[in-house]
């Protein structure tokens, strides 16, 4: 069954799966599950990283493949209102002739869905200077655990009340199903120019990560890939990279004319100082698009030459990325894997991918210990086990790394509420109790970040 | 308050930490209810005790920082303890090249802004109380001023918070990194709670590199059908000002000249654009194109600091010459500020309510200060036809500070939408005994 799998892994098939077009289908699916007491599950196109929409329990998969129409598009408030199935892209392509775009740019934007943004409070490369999913919803339209609808937030922004919104966003279908989305959309920058910064040392690229971000400049974009995915990438892409250097790292600078010319000047005068051996600068609409393919596109590129891959979504302080790629690199040799890394640098959003073959069991236990050390180091360092792919199934269990029991009570109470029979996308997000501090649901998948 | 009671809470806090004397807890009055005492905790662990406290005992506690913005509300059902949180005042931590910072919830804004701005940081907010509110009643209202145009508001650049509860417990959402899902996203239904979900005792938030320079320009732009053509014209533009604000002409005169001796005609734009000396050249040879295709002049205001400042906190500035301003605040999709401004206009001149307003006209936030205070049944009319006004645009309108007599007539929050009801079930789950501020909130919450 293809609905199976999201692109992490699945445990279990559901026993349903039904395509709602409006609300109302989504109302009597609601409370036919609710007669006979069956989980729920929603989901949009299934990139998910973290088994958030797979249905792990069984129950009805709600899929929201027929619910993708872009409701309003109105921009002279600089909103539209969605279905939840809306591909994240084709919103940005419907609007791109006006000038404006929806902001939010997961890699998988081709086909993930809104929906799915809102469920993971998804980021995305651009991320950096334009925050994630939940900095441009306005308001949601929700289908409650016994088929009460509600709207929350608005059309604008200071709704009065608690932020329903900001809450529901980012919960993994375990508070309620949204049906209708409101977001902002955003003017499109007068100005784009794309660097691409080439190292011959791991260090003197992240540490140009900080010193960009010293001098006063928001990049849009500060994107780092490593050698080893770089020449796995180039050789599916043909984008361009150099195939004998340590790391390269990708910027973007948006916005007036004047300023892109001046911070673009800058920054390559940032990665010269800190031993850059080459900047090139994209010349054209074509060259920056096949340098972001590259990146887009470079999990299906490390698929090509290893069977199996995990992906790891950790976050650190920017300043500590120069001491957390160390560590990385002595994971792998500690484990004896391959690890790639690709990631939003000027974020602190790490994503190791550790390539491993799932029939050798051995060398799959140590990618599990290799993850696993790598985001305790994470949260050592101050940070968090996930910024942008959601805690899901797979990460469920390492919730208490970051979070008291207290808080864990807090959160349960919450879900409690919404989700009182905890149908609502069983067993994720919080912890079950049941292997504390152990990754979940297994190592698989492919996907994008 | 018995004398018992006073020494369970002095042992919690320390004797020097509550006041119980009548005059002191006057100045901590809500809606003219005065509470029976002031605690005033130095630690997170005696507010999480304090609270704990009042939970056991149903006290109901009202948790105050700086007190700028205790006006706004409906009035308090019961109010035993003030929460002074104004000695939690430390940097927790502080790494500027991360551009995050974790401080307690005391701190001033003023002082928070010396501390980040010696780093060449910056947190882009320009909330009501200015320099003197503090960083945890800011995320509490969720306030933000005209800066909010390219920044956001408080809801966008807080990264984490730790929460005490009336449990006497501590919960933690988010963390000190500027991108983190883990968890239910708390600090968002924390901010803007007003303080009665809990009591934030630390906040960790995003900061900005100051742009390099900074202008100021102002547009006299006659009608709000002019003002309403330049600023869509802005906002199609590349410009990204960094805030944008409509003044009327009452708001105009009274911010640059308080005698009223020269009455400025017609409605002003306000602009502020920010970043290297080219992009202000290039922003302010743009802005003047637009200005003489409207046939208006485009002026360069130096030292515009303290009038946006004024702007950000009209109703206070009015206050010394105006008593007790009330203030309205429309919040409407961003292209309804001027016909919203128009109808609030034409309402105020039948009632003969004298009006000064400025909207952020990029975001749709109009706030309205009424200038001659007659506390009348007009008044009362005004504000609801306002309010209707604001939901034929799709918006909807709050009172943000009015005389306690008013708000027996009025709820300052407006009707709410079919989601009160979970909003009241979050409610009890945080707070089961209900002794967070009790009944200021939206629904009586």
């Amino acid at each position: 069954m293809l609905y199976e799998y999201d692109a992490l892994s699945s445990l279990r098939q559901p026993d349903a799966v039904v395509f709602p077009r409006t609300t109302e289908h989504v109302v009597k699916i609601v409370k036919a599950a609710l007669q006979h007491k069956l989980p729920l599950v929603a989901r949009g196109a299934g990139t998910g990283l973290s088994g958030g929409s797979v249905a792990t329990e069984g129950g009805i998969l709600v899929v929201f493949s027929r619910m993708k129409q872009i409701l309003e598009i109105d921009l002279e408030n600089q909103r539209a209102r969605v279905q939840p199935g809306v591909v994240n892209l084709d919103l940005s392509l419907a609007i791109a002739d006006e000038g404006y775009y929806y902001a939010p740019d997961p890699s998988s934007q081709k086909a993930c869905t809104i929906g799915g943004n809102v469920a993971e409070n998804s980021g995305g490369p651009h991320t950096l200077a334009y925050g994630v999913t939940t900095n441009h919803v306005l308001g949601l339209e929700v289908v409650l655990a016994n088929g009460e609808v509600i709207h929350t937030g608005g059309r604008h922004w200071d709704s009065p009340g608690y932020d329903l919104t900001g809450v529901f966003v980012g919960s993994e279908g375990t508070l309620g199903i949204v049906t209708e989305i409101t977001v902002r959309l955003s003017r499109k920058p007068e100005a784009v120019k794309t660097l691409l910064a080439v190292y011959n040392q791991v260090r003197d690229a992240t540490r140009t990560v900080a010193a960009i971000t010293a001098r006063g400049i928001t990049p849009a974009a500060l994107e780092m890939m490593d050698g080893f995915t770089l020449r796995a990438v180039e050789e599916a892409t043909h984008a361009g990279y150099p195939m004998d250097c340590a790391a390269v790292l990708l910027i973007e600078v948006e916005g007036l004319r004047e300023a892109v010319e001046e911070h673009a000047d800058e920054i390559e005068g940032v990665c010269l100082e800190n031993q850059a051996r080459d900047v090139r600068r994209a010349k054209s609409a074509e060259e920056r698009d096949l340098l972001w393919k590259g990146r887009k596109t470079a999990f299906g590129a490390l698929g090509r030459i290893s069977p199996n891959y995990y992906v790891q979504d950790g976050v650190i302080p920017r300043t500590r990325l120069p001491e957390m790629l160390d560590f990385i690199g002595g994971v792998e040799k500690k484990y004896q894997l391959h690890i790639g890394n690709i990631f939003h640098a000027g974020d602190g959003n790490l994503h190791p991918l550790i390539m491993y073959d799932a029939r050798d069991r051995d060398q799959t236990a140590r990618v599990e210990k290799a993850a696993k050390d790598i985001i305790v180091r994470c949260v050592e360092m101050g940070g968090s086990i996930t910024g942008e792919h959601g805690v899901g199934l797979e990460k469920s269990d390492l919730m208490p790394l970051i979070f008291s029991e207290d808080d864990l009570e807090l959160m349960s109470r919450v879900k409690n509420l919404f989700n009182p029979e905890g149908r609502l996308n069983p067993g994720k997000l919080l912890p079950t109790g049941k292997m504390c501090g152990e990754l979940r649901g297994g190592l698989a998948g492919g996907g994008q970040v | 308050m018995t004398l018992a009671v006073d020494s369970e809470l002095a042992a919690l806090v320390g004797s020097s930490h509550v006041l119980t004397d009548p005059a002191a807890c006057a100045g901590m009055s809500v809606d003219d209810k005065v509470p029976d005492c002031t605690v005033t905790p130095a630690k997170a662990e005696q507010v999480a005790a304090v609270l704990q406290y009042a939970g056991q005992h149903r006290r109901a506690v009202i948790a105050v920082g700086q007190g700028t913005k205790l006006s706004t509300g409906n009035p308090p059902q019961r109010y035993d303890i003030a929460l002074s949180l104004r000695k939690l005042n430390r940097v927790i931590h502080f790494e500027p090249a991360d551009l995050t910072i974790c401080v307690e919830p005391g701190m001033t804004f003023g002082e928070f802004q010396t501390l980040v701005g010696a780093q060449g940081l910056w947190l882009p907010l320009d909330p009501r109380g200015g320099a003197e509110a503090s960083i945890g009643g800011i995320i509490a209202a969720n306030t933000a001023g005209p800066l909010r145009q390219a920044f956001g508001g408080p809801r966008d650049m807080v990264l984490g918070l730790r929460i005490a509860t009336t449990e006497g417990k501590f919960a933690k959402t988010g963390g000190r990194v500027v991108k983190n899902v883990a968890g239910y996203d708390f600090g968002k239904l924390l901010t803007g709670s007003y303080g009665t979900l809990g009591v934030i005792v630390e906040a960790c938030l995003k900061l900005f590199p100051k742009p390099p320079e900074r202008a100021t320009f102002t547009m006299q732009a006659g009608t709000l059908g002019i003002a309403r053509d330049v600023r869509r014209s802005i906002l199609r533009s590349s410009l990204s000002p960094m805030r944008l604000a409509l003044l009327d002409s009452a708001a105009n005169t009274l911010l640059d000249n308080p005698r009223e001796s020269d009455a400025k005609p017609g409605v002003e734009l306000w602009i502020e654009v920010g970043g290297s000396h080219r992009v202000i050249e290039r922003c302010a040879f743009e802005l003047k194109q637009l200005a003489s295709g409207v046939g208006g002049v485009l002026v360069r205001r130096e030292g515009a600091e303290v009038a946006w400042g004024k702007i950000a906190d009209l109703a206070r500035w009015l206050r010394p010459k105006y008593g007790d301003v009330t203030v309205l605040k429309a919040a409407l999709p961003l292209a309804g500020s001027e016909e919203f401004l128009s109808r609030a206009q034409q309402e105020a001149e039948a009632e003969k309510i004298g009006l000064a307003s400025f909207a952020q006209v990029g975001v749709g936030i109009v706030h309205l200060c009424v200038l001659q205070e007659r506390r009348t049944p007009n008044l009362l009319g005004w504000t609801a036809r306002l309010r209707q006004a604001a939901a034929d645009l799709g918006g909807s309108l709050m009172i943000e500070h009015c005389p306690v007599e008013f708000k027996s007539g009025v709820d300052v929050w407006g009707a709410r939408g079919d989601d009160l009801e979970a909003m009241r079930k979050l409610k009890a789950a945080w707070d089961p005994h209900a002794v967070l501020a009790p009944g200021r909130f939206v629904g009586g919450i």
